[in-house]
């Protein structure tokens, strides 16, 4: 799913975002949709600008999405519709994973009182005891039920995860062939064989659906209690609106309607937010809207470039391209452990090796041989969560020593009183931005050192600020929320001694290669042989002078032919294990398919009217798709579900040229259509897996989800999660009320909670009467996160001057509060201070049978700037999700008093 | 003159996203109000508050609700309406304000004195003093862009097409597709501002869909040129004047006693 | 007034007509009426009235250079005040027949110039000058002056009210009486500045004083009727009014500027009634408040989001 796909959504539901706020310009297209008659529906705690535009609001109080997302299940699982529409039956049974059987070991919520079967109690490692799990689980039971062997899992999603939690994280955890062979033996030059090993029989399976053990019949059990009073009770939604939300979505699902949904950071800032999204996934595998147009779950990312961050990547558990980490938490020793423990038999993911070997061919060059497996042992190796919080963590207790802080504010990031605290034990601190932000500034001007709280001259941290250019002041790429990477050129010159990102770290990189140059320690042989060379050719300059030249990055990035760098590769079909290719990141391979062909600076949108997916506007990995999944567009003959929702279709009488390699005919019939379609061109509709197949070759014509090691969408989630196969409701760390659907279950078993001794990061406990009002955090369209690109901008800041709290009438009534008035709101955590606006836009809630008052703050706000306000997430804590280390920044508890 | 340009602005579609506003003041270098620090207004999310001499573009926020959740915010993103027959041209006594070729408003910077007549004879409160120029200054649609065959900023950077630009019998068609198509979904209250070229005003190049009263949004419910008060309030001078001379004549006038008093006592008048 | 519509001159925003255009209302109506009444004087009255002729004219001159400097210091931009009258990018008069500011600028110029030949005229008779062209002393001259001046006076004490009636503003545009009302005001304020200046100066004998008294006290008549005229013609616009201009209007306006000047010169207040200077001080000071609250009510009116504010 994408932005512009959604003009073609019959009904779009957005929950867990304030899309038309914080991504006006992708509101284009729901707001094309509604002038085409889709019908909008926004579940939000707040009536927003997002709300204002839609033609459903539902309110819920912040937190409860999975119980209202369930209730949805479990009214599409009994509606008549769905029990009666051939449609949805059929794309379930041939797409999604409902017939497969699980494991006879595997115990649901329902069965354990609000936990799965393998909850273990968590230990945190010696060496870095900041992972922070209240609890874990040993997942072993939750695999699917072996055709052939009982017990043994299958194979495992091939998301990219740090490892912290149980040893059976990675696919093939139980069996490693060749691992611990002592002496380390060179790399193979193909990793087929190796691939072929790990394969294990298939799932069994019941296209009845009828065996109570199949993922269909589990996730109906699971969901069963969700019904629309149950819904009421805990999110405060009135049943009418939800059933109106459920009727809407159900009317507009089928085989000539897709409804889509939207989501952005308030379904992943939860300690349970991965489960939200989850989820989402199931309901709309459930209703047959994904992979096809109009359909799907629009992750809605930040401006401009955050999908391109973790792509390519900032994100600490994975390396370019969504590849695990190495870590030592994981059978990472060697690269043949790591790719014996990361690589599925089946699905597209099985090519690993080509994509690990190409990487680390980007990586080390000339040096990477398969005698010394490509220098795999010269890459860095994670020892555990290093995600931000955890960092402060161990900032705070002096284990982190320097930090270099770009694009981030974490002086006004969450519980900020506590990451200033932890900032001020740093040795030193180099800040690199566009402004002198709180960051930058805290040492001197911070809240507690201008109470007298702490003395400057207490504070031992050397600081550096480099002042840095604007986005539009450097050429570079955007990847953006559709996974599409765009160019992007210099309008202006950078004023001062404003330096680009690019610029930093290529010449940090070069003063570390030259500091490491004479080193013969063994851990210095990575730095030696990091391939470092980014410079312009002569002749060509920019105003910066020795700006490294972005376009050999980006020809880095997108690979080329190890023996002749000017030819670039034209995809990852054509990347190689045996180290013939150099490509640091699969997924944006053959952005830049040729010297003088970058795709990404492609500004050709389709002719007026015409069906298409603009294919020529910019570059959208993988491979310039732009439907995932799309495969599901076409019913299991490959004929378009219907000609309304037509995308990707068989047409069995194209001809197709002979292999390229052995000359053999290839059978006429290939995969057609508006997008590029998101599977094996010529696999037939009816095509059966090889025995012997690895891949795509392990697949059938119908296993539409490619980068799935089944090939089927997931209802049931046997691997890659660490806090369950199913989403279950639980409350927030922090909330007004008990789990009224598991009362022996308050929170996620799993979560994280990351300096939980300490005083500066406790909790509320449940029904805290200090703190009985529901808090959610959010941005406005008028400012930009933590607000250096806003706050310092007249025009921007003039049109939200300052802070303020969104509080019902109800509440500022018994509060004797007036609009405007100054209003404390505290936390255990601090206690700030903004001015009231008071509105029917958030309100009091009923949440069962308790009044619950719901209030809201932007969080944009710090110290310095033109518009200046307190630190909102001051009040945040340091609790997070278990699978991706997010905090729980969108439901919380406080209080509120009059100033 | 060239085909007549202007606005339709579609308010059902409007996100209250602002970006008009900052495209306005961008590309038409305005300064942001008290150096960018304006208190919270409280009105809504409304820090803008009204259109100015120095901006150009407001958006509106209108919250109708009648308990939490429920209701509807409304948002509007204002703008010079063009009137065809425009109450600041009629009073402006200096010649500053002219009609373009595109039949678009327009204020000459280097003209204009500051007398302040257009402020107080537009029925829309949309011009203002720029205390920069010390002129009274509006949006001008752009006319530099125009001029140059590119579209106003504020359209340009409308995300969602709320502000729609073009000719303006093209944009009434489209507009009056739109309130059928709105009307036929049940908006009973759906209207046109403006759309009307035998309506008030003339007409406005700058028309809006509403789904309220025009009132609600803040806007007159029939604009009126300020000329409508000239005979009226002409007349009624006269009038005074008339009566006024009657009453001096009979008071002032030389009385038949007076001459009498006088030539009795003959003297020369005080000096 | 109990109409809940809210007018629609109430969606509009204040010019900032404030103490500059407040006092050049005063001032210039009292410039204006002085004229008139001298004129009426001049053409009707007696001989012996000829020196309140003279002190007619010489108010209605400064009051009309006053006048002018407050219109140019009003202005945001005062050095480009020619613009009024000269089209600055051709060079063409500028003039615009229906536009009151237009025209008036015109008027006030042209009004300038015969209070400046009725000053110069008086001047000379009096001896306080000796240049100038012999013919300003000339009868037919100062016949021509007086009624093409009367007549401008009478245009500069009533323009300005249908310069704030031709605009949308509140109050000023929802009544046509405006004009008639400040015409009023201008010759009941320049008669009690007459009889000021008269009596302080001891020009003019006291049955031309006595005239004054009498032609004052009967516009302050017809200025009653005029305000109420005006408020009843308001309609809903009248609600600016239920705020301190409303009080204003009535005890300083109408209590303290006209009804009690009135009743002390119909003799109605006994202890009073032999009190002129008193009497003239009180109308001026209301004729000065009818200007502030007419154009400070309407100032205040203003639109704050999509709200109407008012006083």
């Amino acid at each position: 799913m994408y932005p512009r796909n959604l003009e073609h959504s019959d009904c779009f539901v957005i929950m867990g975002s304030n899309m038309a706020e914080c991504h006006p310009v992708a509101f284009r297209w729901p707001m094309k949709a509604k002038m085409n008659g889709a019908k909008l529906i926004h579940v939000d705690p707040r009536f927003t600008r997002t709300s204002a535009n839609c033609d459903i609001h539902a309110p819920i109080r912040a937190g409860s999405d999975i119980a209202f997302l369930g209730g949805l299940i479990n009214y599409v699982i009994n509606s008549e519709r769905w029990n009666t529409d051939p449609f949805f039956r059929e794309y379930v049974v041939n797409y999604t994973n409902a017939a497969t059987i699980v494991s006879d070991d595997f115990k649901d919520t329902e069965d354990l009182e609000g936990v799965f079967s393998g909850l273990v109690q968590y230990t945190e490692k010696p060496e870095w005891p900041y992972n922070a799990f209240v609890g874990s689980y040993q997942p072993a039971s939750w695999q699917y039920k072996s055709a052939r062997a009982q017990g043994q899992g299958e194979q495992v999603a091939p998301t990219a995860r740090s490892g912290e939690q149980a040893q059976a994280q990675g696919p093939n955890a139980a069996q490693s062939p060749g691992a611990g062979q002592g002496a380390q033996a060179p790399a193979p030059l193909n990793w087929d064989s190796v691939v072929r090993s790990l394969k294990k029989p298939p799932a069994q399976r019941d296209p009845t659906l009828q065996n109570p053990r199949c993922s269909f019949q589990i996730t109906k059990r699971h969901f069963a209690r969700y019904t629309p009073e149950v819904v009421e009770q805990i999110t405060g939604c009135p049943q009418a609106k939800f059933l109106q939300v459920a009727e809407t979505l159900l009317q507009n699902s089928g085989r000539d309607r897709t409804s889509a949904f939207a989501y952005a950071v308030a379904w992943t800032q939860h300690t349970y937010g991965v489960q939200m999204i989850s989820c989402c996934a199931l309901l709309q595998l459930l209703l047959g809207n994904i992979g096809r147009p109009g359909g799907g779950i629009m992750a809605l990312r930040g401006h401009a470039a955050i999908q391109g961050s973790t792509d390519v990547p900032t994100l600490y558990h994975s390396i370019h391209g969504y590849m695990s980490h190495p870590t030592t938490l994981k059978k990472h020793d060697t690269l043949r452990d790591f790719i014996t423990t990361e690589t599925p038999s089946g699905g597209y993911y099985a090519n690993l090796p080509k994509f690990m070997v190409s990487y680390l061919k980007s990586f080390y060059g000339a040096a990477a041989t398969p005698e010394n497996n490509w220098g795999y042992d010269w890459h860095p190796k994670i020892i555990g969560d290093h995600s931000h919080m955890a960092m402060m963590a161990a900032m705070e207790e002096g284990k982190v020593k320097g930090m270099i802080c770009v694009g981030q504010n974490p002086a006004t990031s969450l519980n900020g009183s506590s990451q200033r605290a932890a900032m001020r034990k740093l040795e030193w601190m180099v800040v690199k931005d566009n402004w002198m932000t709180e960051t930058a500034t805290q040492w001197y001007s911070a809240p507690e050192i201008k109470n007298g709280d702490v003395k400057v001259g207490d504070i031992n941290t050397e600081v550096f600020f480099f002042p840095s250019t604007q986005i539009a002041e450097y050429d570079g790429s955007f990847t953006n929320t559709q996974r599409m990477l765009q160019w992007h050129f210099k309008a202006a010159d950078a004023p001062g001694d404003c330096k680009t990102d690019t610029w930093f770290y290529y010449h940090l990189g070069k003063r570390l290669k030259q500091a490491y140059a004479n080193s013969s320690a063994a851990r210095d042989q990575g730095w030696k042989n990091t391939v470092w060379d980014y410079d312009r050719e002569p002749g060509t300059s920019t105003e910066i002078s020795d700006e490294p030249d972005e376009l050999k990055i980006l020809k880095e990035i997108a690979g080329f032919q190890t023996a002749d760098p000017t030819k670039h590769l034209s995809g990852f079909g054509e990347l190689k294990d045996d180290g013939s290719t150099t490509c640091a990141s699969w997924i944006y391979c053959g952005c830049y398919p040729a010297p003088d062909r970058n795709l990404t600076a492609r500004r050709t949108p389709d002719p007026p009217g015409a069906p298409g997916a603009h294919l020529n506007w910019g570059w959208a990995w993988p491979a310039n798709r732009r439907v995932m999944y799309n495969r599901a567009s076409a019913d299991p003959q490959g004929r378009p579900w219907s000609e309304r929702k037509r995308w990707i279709w068989w047409d069995g009488s194209a001809p197709n040229a002979p292999n390229a390699q052995t000359g053999a005919p290839t059978p006429a019939g290939k995969w057609i259509g508006y997008d590029v379609p998101d599977f094996a061109l010529t696999k037939a509709p009816n095509a059966q897996p090889r025995p012997d197949g690895i891949g795509l070759d392990a697949m059938s014509g119908l296993d539409a989800f490619i980068m799935k090691p089944d090939g089927k969408g997931w209802l049931y989630v046997p691997s890659g999660l660490v806090d369950g196969p199913l989403p279950t409701h639980y409350e927030p760390v922090e909330s007004p009320v008990q789990n009224l659907l598991y009362p022996k279950q308050q929170t996620s078993p799993v979560y994280k909670h990351w300096a939980k001794a300490k005083n500066y990061n406790q909790v509320a406990k449940v029904g805290d009467p200090n703190y009985p009002h529901v808090i959610t955090t959010y941005r406005l369209t008028e400012h930009y996160l933590a607000g250096a690109m806003s706050r310092w901008l007249p025009w921007l800041a003039e049109l939200m001057p300052e802070l303020f709290i969104e509080m019902g009438r109800a509440l500022a009534d018994e509060k004797g509060i007036r609009n405007l008035d100054w209003v404390k709101i505290k936390t255990p955590r601090s206690e700030i201070r903004a001015k009231a606006l008071v509105t029917d836009r958030i309100g009091v809630m009923n949440i069962g049978g308790k009044r619950v008052h719901h209030v809201g703050m932007p969080w944009h706000w710090g110290w310095e700037g033109l518009s200046r306000g307190d630190v909102v997430n001051d009040l945040t804590s340091w609790v997070g999700d278990p699978n991706v280390s997010i905090h729980e920044g969108k439901a919380f508890l406080c209080n509120v008093e009059k100033d | 003159m060239a085909e007549a340009m202007g606005f339709f602005t579609d308010t059902t579609v409007c996100i209250g996203c602002k970006a008009c506003e900052v495209a306005c003041k961008s590309w038409n270098q305005l300064p942001a109000r008290e150096g960018g620090q304006p208190e919270l207004s409280g009105i809504s999310y409304d820090n803008t508050v009204q259109l100015s001499g120095t901006t150009w573009r407001h958006v509106k926020f209108i919250e109708q609700f009648d308990s939490p959740y429920n209701g509807r915010w409304l948002m509007m993103s204002d703008v010079c309406k063009h009137c065809v027959q425009a109450g600041c041209i009629e009073v402006c006594p200096t010649g500053a304000i002219i009609r373009t070729e595109f039949d678009t408003v327009v204020i000459q910077s280097d003209v204009c004195n500051g007398c302040r007549a257009c402020i107080a004879g537009c029925p829309f409160g949309v011009i203002d003093m720029n205390p920069v120029s010390g002129t009274a200054q509006k949006c001008t649609l752009c006319y530099d862009r125009m001029s140059v065959g590119l579209e106003p900023a504020c359209s340009k950077a409308c995300p969602t097409d709320s502000i729609q630009f073009g000719p303006i019998d093209e944009l009434r068609q489209r507009a009056q597709r739109r309130l059928e198509q709105l009307q036929s979904q049940g908006e009973t209250k759906a209207q046109l501002y403006g759309a009307d070229p035998e309506g008030p005003v003339g007409g406005l190049n700058s028309f809006y869909l509403l789904v309220d009263e025009p009132e609600v949004y803040g806007l007159p419910s029939q604009p009126k040129l300020p000329s409508r008060n000239l005979a009226s309030s002409a007349a009624g001078s006269v009038v005074g004047a008339a009566v006024l001379g009657a009453v001096g004549l009979v008071t002032l006038r030389k009385r038949r006693s007076e001459e009498v008093a006088e030539s009795e006592r003959g003297g020369p008048p005080r000096a | 007034m109990g109409d809940r519509r809210v007018p629609d001159t109430f969606f509009t925003t204040p010019p900032e007509w404030t103490w500059w255009i407040v006092f050049y209302f005063f001032i210039g109506g009292i410039a204006g009426g002085s004229f008139f009444i001298a004129s009426l004087l001049y053409l009707f009255g007696r001989i012996n009235d000829r020196p309140l002729v003279r002190l007619g004219y010489y108010v209605a001159f400064i009051g009309a250079v006053i006048s002018g400097v407050l219109l140019v210091l009003d202005l945001h931009r005062p050095l480009r005040f020619w613009h009024m009258l000269i089209e600055s990018n051709t060079g063409n008069p500028m003039f615009k027949s229906w536009t009151p500011m237009s025209v008036g600028s015109w008027g006030l110029l042209l009004f300038g110039l015969f209070a400046a030949l009725a000053a110069l005229s008086a001047a000379r008779e009096e001896e306080r000058v000796r240049w100038g062209p012999g013919f300003v002393v000339g009868s037919a001259f100062r016949t021509v002056v007086a009624i093409i001046g009367g007549v401008l006076g009478f245009f500069l004490a009533g323009y300005t009210g249908v310069l704030l009636s031709v605009t949308n503003r509140p109050v000023w545009a929802d009544s046509p009486m405006l004009g008639a009302l400040f015409l009023i005001s201008a010759a009941s304020t320049a008669a009690a500045t007459l009889i000021l200046l008269a009596r302080r100066r001891y020009i003019g004998d006291e049955i031309s004083l006595g005239k004054l008294a009498e032609f004052d006290k009967s516009a302050l008549v017809l200025e009653l009727v005029a305000i109420v005229a005006f408020l009843i013609t308001l309609g809903a616009a009248a609600r600016v009014f239920l705020s301190v201009w409303g009080a204003l209007l009535v005890l300083g306006v109408i209590g303290a500027g006209i009804v009690l000047p009135l009743a002390m010169g119909m003799g109605w207040i006994k202890r009073w009634s032999s009190r002129p200077v008193m009497a003239a001080t009180l109308v001026l000071v209301g004729g000065f408040l009818l200007r502030v609250v007419t154009l400070l009510s309407s100032e205040q009116v203003h639109i704050a989001g999509s709200r109407v504010i008012t006083p």
